[in-house]
């Protein structure tokens, strides 16, 4: 029997905002354990939640780049449970309103692109940060009140794949539009997934099942595909599927048992009396969208519009968003956009992979890049002294220009010192000429051969060759 | 709505993470049999379930946000001040599993 | 002649005109509050408000700050920096706050002088002043401690009809201030839901709580509305609407027209308070004023009281999640996080509270929300677009504060009742509603005060001043207090 597998995800963004959700707390992710921490944040009595405007914006931002319904009426909600990581009691979320509702994505699937929908998105708060040890649990607060977006995709995907796709379009939706560094690995982007399959042809749901703790991209196919086989071979054993939370273990490359769910948890929800109704003008919502940075899509059509880049250059760069905006920083210094482009791909990522960096360690000046590229597409310098002069620029920071004059590396490029090696050399070999009218097109080579054998290289290959085709044609 | 025995309530309680006397969940089925009665007559009020449940006290909205700037967060030691277990500059709690 | 039984603007006079200095008022307060036998503080201080008040002798007394140098109290419930406060429950004992709630740094600001905290029902939850982790708060009027002040903010009441200081502040949830003030001959005001803010109160019920207080006259009552009125970014309940000079009120009560509730008074059958309220009424007539009789079904009247318990008991159990022995509080450990939680709260809240937990906590449920907090909140749109109803005919409704002076002790109590007391749990409505609400008092019964309830549309502090002052001018009651109501003759 074959069945359908049914895959709904619940994907929780840490914004970047500057403060947090409700509190004005700073919010920076390396600092010492509870140092951004402030009144709220600690659930001290008498305290009270105020909204921050720049988190509405992202969601709005987000809804929009969603294709959602906007509610422009704001109500929070208060979700009651005990736990050791939730300073009030309770988390303050959107349950009866989500701001966003009914909307999608596209994915591209076999070629073809497939709309994924969206029932909700919604803004709430982080609970406190908990480190484990043996016997022992520390709480550190700077995570408590760190705004959230939560995304609840339909029930719509089949296969692993479409998962894996799904997500990374939030993702890149997400990092693109500056709402968050969408980080599976260091928690910024978190991923839970409800998977329940079915024979084709039948309309109710299976049981389902959930996997949290999901760290990357890659495992959310992985576990998926993996859960779909456990559930149809028990299915196929006669034996029911279980409702259960469950984990992927990397190691071990399946997901495991966490708790069999037992009632649905009764969180209480009420509407949350210290937030009165925000009202949010048709200006607000359009000036969060008219000043969202731009999102992948419009971006990779005006690299290839506007630089003139290849489909494939074009999605390397735009692979990282850092790395995209760093290409077009140079290229605001020159406009050789696509050996700019193919300088960044081979030799700067090349650098990175090489050292194992990422390019906010990169510290050379974009526009000492657009230099770089420049001395070379003039032949002011070959290939192997630019490569000379690059680890030099890396290592300094250095203008290109600067480090050529100093270390004197330098090409011929005196056209008459030229011209006379040329003649020269078309006065030893008389056949020559007459060769290269004969439509020999290598006799160019010949020459050239030589030219590099006498100078050791160092003659600029742009000039000689613009002279060798003028003498053979005397 | 669910019906009220001394199991649900000692449920509930342990559920709000406290528990009490005996006597304390026997006063409290009193308390609820009163309470029972009360919303059923509350309940006949006519048009009462199909009225909009209120929140706030009067039609309010707010139209301005919080600008997203940080303040000057507490001191660590003011953040663990109130606290009755701390370690490393956190508070500590037994394992969380 | 002691300043600290006169009023705020009267003790300001006798600044101004260098009879006493702060130090002495100050001084003074201090040594009342440690005399009193009523059980009214959590906290008496001392260093640091004689402190401030030897600074503030150096200044020149400012004419137009009424506040300089006046000493008050506090509810045990408004945070206070570097001062213990505990809500008068266990689960806070030892609790230092880092910061002050907004009120309090307004009148920090203004330069009065807190010299204490005042004992409260358990975190405000209660209305006999009996229930806090220091036993019953006595009412002043009886020496012999065998009648209520009633409360949650018992202790404040009792600071100020003790002549303790002039003002205190409480906060009213259901009827917190303005049915103590019955009791204790005071002046209790609460104003309209979103004028004060709530920063730093600690929460009960946040949809019905106020910041509220108690005088010992209108002017002062106005006067201080003028201090504490405002928006504060900290509390985005908190109203942008205009603030007035409350102390503006007119005199003038002709062509204002009252509501008496007709079924409220109706049931109200102590002869001697009827009375008394019948010839204020008249008075009030006599001044010009329309009275009038209107009707509202006594169901929706009785639908007041639990309606309001059970939404405030919902609320209440969410805003005191947090008290879980973690952040702060008595830390009783255990071998699981859980345990830890289990202990602090089992050890912390008394068996009242718990109660009122587990009810509001039932009533949210999943399965049980529509039939008990959700129809609560249906209930409460009906009742308070009922009473808005009337005030949009009426420029107020009057009515007896309560149907009797302070009970004795024993014969309230906190449980949930069958009987239906309307004329007892009717003013929970003006917190249904957010309407601003005053009690005062006009008359006693047995050496006990009793006052009537004065209520008007939201945002019309100005206006329910002007009943409040036609009110006590007939009464002649201003400025009352254990000290000095004998020789205040019942006009």
């Amino acid at each position: 029997m074959n069945f359908e597998a049914i895959i709904g995800l619940e994907i929780h963004v840490e914004m970047k905002t500057k403060s947090k959700m409700f509190s004005p707390a700073p919010i920076n992710f390396s600092d010492d354990p509870n140092t951004d921490v402030t009144l709220l944040d600690m659930a001290f009595p008498g305290t009270m939640p105020v909204v921050n405007k720049e988190a509405v914006r992202n969601a709005i931002r987000m809804c929009n780049a969603l294709h959602m319904h906007i509610d422009q009426e704001l109500w929070f909600d208060r979700k009651n449970y005990f736990y050791s990581d939730l300073p009030k009691g309770y988390q303050i979320t959107q349950q009866d309103r989500p701001i966003g509702s009914e909307g999608y994505l596209e994915i591209e699937i076999d070629g073809k692109l497939r709309k994924i929908e969206i029932e909700r998105l919604h803004m709430e708060e982080d609970t406190c940060k908990q480190l484990h040890f043996s016997n022992y649990t520390l709480l550190d607060y700077n995570r408590a009140g760190i705004p959230l977006i939560e995304i609840v995709s339909k029930p719509v995907m089949h296969s692993g794949e479409e998962a894996r796709k799904y997500v990374d379009k939030i993702r890149e939706l997400v990092t693109f539009s500056g709402v968050s560094d969408g980080k599976m690995e260091e928690g910024s982007l978190r991923c839970d997934v409800n998977v329940s399959i079915r024979p084709y042809g039948e309309t109710k749901f299976g049981t389902k099942v959930e996997i949290k703790n999901l760290n990357s991209i890659a495992n959310i196919e992985k576990a998926i595909d993996y859960e779909i086989k456990r559930q149809s071979e028990l299915l196929l054993l006669g034996q029911d599927v279980r409702q259960e939370t469950r984990r992927f273990d990397e190691s071990k490359k399946e997901t495991v048992l966490m708790r069999v769910k037992t009632d649905a948890v009764d969180y209480k929800y009420f509407t949350e009396p210290n937030i009165v109704p925000i009202k949010i003008s048709d200006e607000f919502v359009q000036d969060a969208i008219d000043t969202c940075p731009e999102l992948y899509d419009h971006k990779l059509n005006r690299f290839i519009n506007d630089y003139n880049l290849d489909i494939v250059d074009a999605k390397i760069l735009l692979n990282n968003i850092e790395i995209a905006d760093f290409f077009e920083k140079i290229s605001s210094f020159s406009k050789n956009y696509v050996p700019i482009s193919k300088f960044v791909i081979t030799e700067i990522l090349g650098y990175l992979n090489k050292n194992n960096l990422l390019i906010k360690d990169f510290k050379v000046e974009p526009k000492y890049i657009a230099e770089m590229v420049d001395l070379l597409k003039t032949g002011e310098i070959n290939s192997s002294q630019g490569k000379e002069i690059f680890a030099k620029v890396i290592k300094e920071n250095k203008s290109p220009i600067v480090i050529k004059k100093e270390s004197g590396v330098s090409l011929i490029s005196d056209e008459d010192t030229i011209r006379k090696m040329v003649i020269d050399i078309l006065a030893a070999n008389e056949t020559l000429k007459a060769d290269f009218k004969a439509g020999k097109d290598r006799v160019k080579g010949f020459i050239m051969g030589n030219l590099m054998k006498q100078t050791h290289g160092k003659v600029n290959p742009a000039i000689a060759n613009k002279i060798i085709i003028e003498e053979l044609k005397k | 709505m669910k019906k009220v025995t001394k199991e649900v309530l000692v449920d509930a309680s342990n559920r709000l993470l406290f528990t009490m006397s005996d006597e304390e969940f026997d006063l409290l089925l009193e308390e609820f049999d009163t309470l029972t009665k009360q919303f059923n007559l509350i309940g006949e009020i006519e048009g009462v379930d199909e009225e909009k449940p209120m929140t706030f006290p009067y039609e309010v909205y707010q139209y301005t946000l919080r600008e997203d700037i940080p303040c000057k967060p507490l001191k660590k030691e003011e953040v663990l001040k109130n606290a009755g277990s701390v370690q490393d500059g956190q508070i500590k709690l037994p394992k969380v599993l | 002649m002691n300043y600290l039984d006169l009023t705020i603007k009267e003790i300001h006079n006798a600044l101004l005109e260098k009879k006493v200095t702060v130090t002495e008022l100050t001084k003074e307060a201090i040594k009342r509050a440690k005399e009193n036998c009523d059980n009214a503080f959590e906290l008496i201080l001392e260093d640091e408000p004689l402190k401030k008040a030897e600074e503030l002798d150096k200044l020149p007394v400012p004419v137009d700050n009424l506040l300089f140098g006046i000493p008050f109290v506090s509810k045990d419930n408004f945070s206070t920096k570097d001062i213990e406060t505990t809500g008068s429950s266990n689960i806070l004992n030892g609790y230092i706050p880092l910061f002050n709630a907004t009120v309090i740094e307004k009148l920090e600001n203004a330069n009065a002088i807190l010299i204490g905290k005042a004992t409260l029902d358990e975190l405000a939850m209660g209305g006999t002043g009996t229930s806090g982790h220091k036993g019953t708060t006595y009412n002043p009027y009886d020496k012999t401690h065998s009648h209520l002040i009633g409360g949650s903010s018992c202790g404040s009441a009792v600071s100020v009809a003790s002549g303790i200081v002039p003002f205190s502040l409480g906060s009213d949830t259901g009827d917190s201030v303005r049915k103590p003030a019955n009791n204790a001959g005071l002046v209790g005001f609460k104003p309209t839901w979103g004028r004060i803010s709530r920063f730093g109160l600690f929460p009960f019920a946040p949809s019905l709580d106020h910041v509220a207080y108690f005088t010992r006259d209108v002017f002062d009552s106005a006067y201080l509305l003028n201090i504490l009125a405002g928006h504060d970014d900290k509390d985005s309940t908190s109203s942008l609407e205009k603030i007035d000079d409350y102390t503006t009120y007119s005199k003038d009560i002709k062509g204002k027209r009252f509501a008496v509730i007709k079924e409220i008074e109706d049931s109200i059958t102590d002869e001697v308070l009827n009375k008394r309220f019948k010839f204020i009424l008249k008075e009030l007539e006599n001044k010009g004023a329309i009275i009038e009789r209107v009707s509202i079904d006594k169901r929706l009247l009785e639908s007041i009281y639990p309606s309001y318990f059970v939404i405030s008991c919902a609320e209440a159990t969410s805003n005191n999640a947090n008290l879980d022995g973690i952040k702060f509080g008595p830390y009783y450990g255990g071998k699981t996080y859980q345990e830890v939680m289990f202990n602090a709260r089992t050890n912390g809240f008394s068996n009242l509270i718990k109660r009122r937990f587990v009810i509001g906590s039932y009533a949210l449920m999943r399965e049980n929300q529509h039939d008990l907090f959700l129809r609560a909140q249906k209930a409460r749109r009906i009742i308070t677009n009922k009473f808005n109803e009337v005030l949009n005919k009426y420029d107020y409704i009057i009515n007896l504060a309560s149907p009797s002076v302070a009970p004795e002790i024993g014969k309230a109590s906190d449980k949930l009742s069958n009987e239906y007391l309307i004329a007892d749990n009717y003013l929970a409505f003006a917190n249904f509603g957010g309407q601003p609400s005053i009690t005062l008092p006009i008359g006693f019964k047995d050496d006990l005060p009793f006052g009537v309830n004065v209520t008007s549309k939201i945002f019309t502090e100005l206006n329910l001043f002007t009943a409040a002052n036609a009110i006590e001018e007939i009464t002649g009651f201003s400025n009352l207090s254990v000290n000095n109501y004998k020789n205040k003759e019942e006009k």
